[in-house]
């Protein structure tokens, strides 16, 4: 591998990220070649010794996106992470792909059934006394506020499960980075 | 299985490595990146993803210096972070690798 090609594979894997922070990182291995060559090592030499320029941009990349998570906790963050982790690619983790998957499942569907919930008790607020011939419109309000609270609780409950899940896998993901750091230090993973 | 082990070890003292050579004087990358290579073998690549991290956790903090090789070089130094987690990371290090080799010891 030549010089340009490990610079151009770092780049290509670094793609998406800030420009300056690219330009901060494709400046760094480029120090490192033109410390090598005035070394007398060719540019062959340096660029095995650094190794897979991809991989080194996939885990700027892991760190990035758990970082912005940490914070910044909204669902693009959170959705960053998740893939910032699996882009990682060790073998324990796709092992735990299919479990992560069914509690993805798990969790949208209590997403859609507090949707649910709250649409249909809108609706019973709003529109049940119409529809109902003869139904005591006060029940009608009340069932559907209940409904609504109902909705509101699925969903909390089921933020607070999504926050809780998605900052165990970034606790995962750290481990992977750096194992011997945060298994020690209790505020190594987590905030 | 076992390169998978010894990758998994080499990474996670890498941290506490940096910390002991930036400890000793600071150093620029090309030099933590070499000396760690012919210590334990590392890629001399995993450094730059590793100096990143540790300024963002501001163990690190770094100065550019004119070189004569061409463009200055990037120096890293340890802030009062760095030193204290150094200094943490050494104890639990020394008493679990005592804790280890008591127990192999006692295998042979």
């Amino acid at each position: 591998m030549t010089r340009e090609q490990f610079i151009n594979g770092l780049r290509g894997g670094l793609v998406g990220l800030a420009p300056a922070t690219v330009a901060e990182i494709v400046s760094d291995y480029e120090g490192h070649f033109n410390e090598g060559l005035a070394a007398g090592r060719s540019e062959t030499e340096v660029a095995e010794a650094l190794g897979d320029p991809a991989r080194h941009a996939r885990e700027i990349r892991a760190e990035a996106g758990l970082k912005r998570w940490e914070t910044d906790r909204n669902a693009s963050s959170a959705a960053g992470a998740v893939f910032a982790v699996l882009g990682l690619g060790a073998l324990d983790l796709i092992i735990v792909i299919p479990f992560l998957t069914s509690i993805g499942g798990v969790l949208f569907a209590f997403f859609m059934a507090a949707v649910a919930c709250l649409g249909v008790g809108a609706m019973a607020m709003v529109a049940g006394p119409f529809w109902i011939v003869g139904a005591p419109w006060p029940a009608m309000v009340l069932t559907g506020l209940g409904l609504m609270s109902l909705g509101v609780f699925f969903g909390a409950a089921t933020t607070l499960c999504t926050i809780g899940i998605v900052n165990a896998l970034v606790w995962y993901g750290r481990l992977h980075l750096r194992v011997f750091r945060p298994a020690l230090d209790s505020n190594g993973g987590t905030v | 299985m076992t390169e998978a082990v010894q990758v998994q070890l080499r990474k996670g003292v890498l941290e506490l490595l940096v910390l002991a050579l930036l400890s000793r004087g600071d150093a620029y990358g090309y030099e933590i990146a070499s000396r760690l290579a012919k210590g334990i073998g590392m890629g001399e690549g995993t450094i730059y993803p590793l100096m990143r991290r540790m300024q963002a956790d501001g163990l690190v903090e770094t100065y550019l210096v004119e070189s004569p090789a061409g463009p200055s070089r990037k120096y890293y130094r340890l802030t009062a972070s760095g030193l204290a987690s150094f200094r943490a990371q050494q104890a639990e290090w020394s008493q679990f690798s005592h804790a280890v080799n008591e127990i192999l010891g006692g295998a042979s």
